[in-house]
């Protein structure tokens, strides 16, 4: 990043918030993003090919956790030990699905506080692009969803799903998503980072969250069962997207356009606080 | 936090303008504080704060820090552990804020610290110079250009697609420098990492410094090895619980920071000596250090003599007292031991009198450092113990200039002698 500004311009360090003058931070911010764009590039390919070398199985780790999850589920509710409600499209492909999905919203939300203790080394040391860490995240967010998304092509053809055009939008939804799931983690990210607290709670509430969210189950759409997608952050862009990727049409539309709508505010608010939380938390790491 | 702008003063390339960093030690009370100064930093309301707002638990790492780096100066920043040498680098590349002041740098900065930071272990040497380099803000075709050239300074051909783990300490410390050796920042940072690989290669990392000196880069270069500054740095900044203890030239540099050195060995609140009381009311009352001309000082060239003037008071009449000198330096240890003993000098001190002895160093040969004694005070014989005080006396040396690149003096002391071709 240093090597990117002219030899004509004067970086100054004071006390003075950079919040103090929003347009030149989200200016600042911008500039980083671009100028750290190489760097997460290199992050992200560094840890994805650090990621399996060293296994076996390679790749297989990937598709093993939602395999799992929906196995799981799909014989407990073969056994009738819990009532999915009566679903349009086979069960397997519902809960595989809801299963992908959630598991990219976990991730997005959990990736912020992640990211910054992996390379809290290079964080307490170097100056960089703080903005880099935040696209090699959200990379790897991606790329862990995109190969998950791969079970869903033998099972599509294995269970003879028919596409519809609707499909299309689903890469929108599922992108905001994410980026509401980043947002969010984005802002837990600075407490966290300073209290364990976070971290550990987020770790024991992330499957309680997804038993309240519809996943293993059809979503009630009579009071109160309804606050289920109202009241439930997860809820509205993810039964969305599923609803495109299996059905083509979907009941959620209302509560996820209203999430969509707050979701880029949310992430640009995350992306600031992260920035400047850097600097106090560099403070109290070590390393 | 970063404010940018333009300026047409060409040379003037860092200006620390009375800098303050604060920090908390009890960790508690840090987290709780770092709540406090993220709700701060979110509504724009960071403040200055210096010594007159501090919150309870909290010191300043910093205090008040000014100085000013030019184009083409390379600065050896010294000090004991925790004097606040880390905390400034860190606020200069911006890492961390400072409280109060402010840090102005004209250009980019670079910085080697930590060489390998974000090398993957089980990557290649290969792979892991694009990702360091990455880091160090290093574009792909820069490194593409100058990848050969990267290996060969590591000296690492032979094992460039091994994974680092196969690597030993060394092998990726001289990795890690070779990466960064291609940064031409307008400040170049470093911190503690030039005790990379063996001689040979040290010696290539001093050059290239030199080169970069010499191409109009500022260095700004943390270490504890002072005896290898003068191989790069012409000038020094000394640091000494967050305060800037001196600004100017690197051989008095180094001899102030010897000192404080010393001072923190010595216990010594703000280097003040330490005496034991004495058990037999025989004790060494006072030391001074003259010149040849009687006058106090404390600052001698190497060859010029040096004086102690010890005196010794007693409440009783004793005989046959025994002074022994140990001549110390914070870097080096114990130098040399001495006694008025070992020359049959006999003295002794009259009932509630006092008596001042002597110690001469005729063309003393110490070279550039700062140096102390410890005294001991005995009877006739050495179970005859009287008193003892520690850290006294102490003098630094600051000229003339030693040179560690082989073409001059150099070490603890000159010795007289004489080459020959035959």
């Amino acid at each position: 990043m240093n090597s990117k500004i002219s030899s004509n311009n004067i970086i100054r360090y004071s006390a003075e918030s950079e919040v103090r003058n929003p347009v030149k931070l989200l200016g600042d911010i911008a500039k980083d993003a671009w100028s750290g764009r190489d760097l997460a590039w290199r992050l992200f390919l560094r840890n994805v090919r650090g990621m399996y070398r060293q296994t076996f199985l390679g790749l297989f780790w990937a598709f093993l956790p939602p395999i799992a999850n929906t196995a799981v589920w799909i014989f407990l509710r073969q056994q009738g030990v819990f009532d999915t409600g009566e679903m349009t499209v086979n069960a397997t492909l519902y809960i595989l699905t809801g299963m992908i999905l959630w598991q990219s919203f976990a991730d997005a939300i959990q990736m912020p506080l992640k990211v910054l203790n992996q390379n809290k080394r290079m964080v307490s040391k170097l100056r960089f692009s703080r903005e880099a860490l935040i696209m090699l995240g959200i990379g790897e967010v991606f790329f862990d969803l995109a190969i998950r998304m791969l079970l869903l092509i033998p099972a599509f053809l294995w269970f003879g799903v028919s596409l519809s055009w609707a499909l299309l939008l689903a890469p929108l939804t599922i992108v905001l998503m994410v980026l509401w799931g980043t947002g969010i983690g984005l802002l837990l990210m600075p407490i966290g980072a300073l209290y364990q607290d976070v971290g550990r709670f987020l770790r024991l509430a992330i499957p309680f969250w997804m038993i309240i969210t519809p996943i293993i189950y059809v979503a009630p759409d009579t009071f109160p069962g309804s606050l289920l997608v109202w009241l439930n952050p997860a809820s509205p862009l993810l039964l969305l997207s599923r609803d495109l990727i299996l059905v083509g049409g979907s009941s959620f539309w209302v509560p996820a356009i209203l999430v969509g709508i707050l979701t880029v505010p949310l992430f640009l608010l995350g992306v600031v606080v992260f920035r400047i939380s850097i600097p106090v938390l560099v403070e109290r790491m070590s390393t | 936090m970063i404010h940018s702008a333009t300026s047409n003063d060409d040379e003037l390339i860092l200006d620390v303008d009375h800098v303050w960093k604060i920090y908390c030690r009890n960790l508690k009370r840090s987290m709780r504080y770092g709540v406090q100064d993220l709700g701060r930093e979110v509504l724009g309301k960071g403040r200055d704060r210096t010594t007159s707002n501090l919150r309870p638990g909290e010191f300043c790492a910093v205090k008040d820090a000014h100085f000013q780096v030019r184009s083409g100066e390379c600065v050896g920043m010294l000090g004991p552990n925790g004097a606040g040498k880390s905390s400034m680098l860190k606020m200069i590349n911006g890492l961390i804020k400072p409280d109060s002041g402010s840090i102005t740098i004209r250009g980019s900065v670079g910085a080697m610290i930590e060489l390998g930071t974000g090398f993957n272990p089980v990557l290649s040497g290969r792979e892991n110079i694009y990702i360091n380099g990455s880091i160090l803000g290093i574009s792909k075709s820069e490194i593409d250009a100058k990848f050969e050239e990267v290996v060969e300074f590591a000296e690492l051909g032979h094992v460039i697609d091994s994974p680092i783990m196969t690597y030993s300490t060394g092998m990726k410390m001289r990795l890690g420098f070779s990466i960064g050796a291609n940064l031409r920042p307008k400040l170049l940072l470093i911190d503690e990492v030039l005790a990379v690989g063996d001689v040979g290669f040290r010696m290539k990392c001093f050059a290239h410094l030199r080169k970069l000196v010499e191409e109009g880069v500022c260095i700004i270069l943390v270490t504890h090895a002072v005896a290898m500054l003068n191989r790069v740095a012409t000038r020094s900044v000394v640091f000494d619980r967050g305060s800037i203890i001196h600004d100017g030239d690197l051989e008095t540099g180094c001899v102030v920071y010897e000192e404080t050195m010393g001072a923190s060995d010595r216990v010594g609140n703000k280097g003040q000596s330490k005496a034991q009381p004495s058990a037999t009311g025989v004790s060494i009352a006072s030391v001074e250090v003259v010149d040849d001309n009687g006058d106090a000082n404390k600052e001698f060239e190497t060859g010029q003599d040096v004086v102690i003037k010890v005196e010794v008071s007693s409440d009783r009449a004793a005989k046959e007292l025994n002074l022994v000198a140990a001549l110390w330096s914070p870097v080096h240890g114990r130098i040399a031991s001495m006694s008025t003993a070992s020359q049959n000098v006999e003295f002794g001190v009259a009932d509630d009198s006092t008596v001042t002895v002597t110690l001469r160093f005729k063309n003393v040969p110490l070279l550039l450092g700062a140096y102390h004694f410890n005294l001991s005070l005995y009877g006739p014989v050495s179970t005859d113990f009287h008193h003892r005080v520690t850290g006294i006396g102490n003098f630094r040396i600051v000229g003339p200039p030693t040179c560690s690149l082989g073409r001059g003096i150099d070490g603890m002391v000159k010795i007289s002698h004489q080459w020959k071709i035959e």
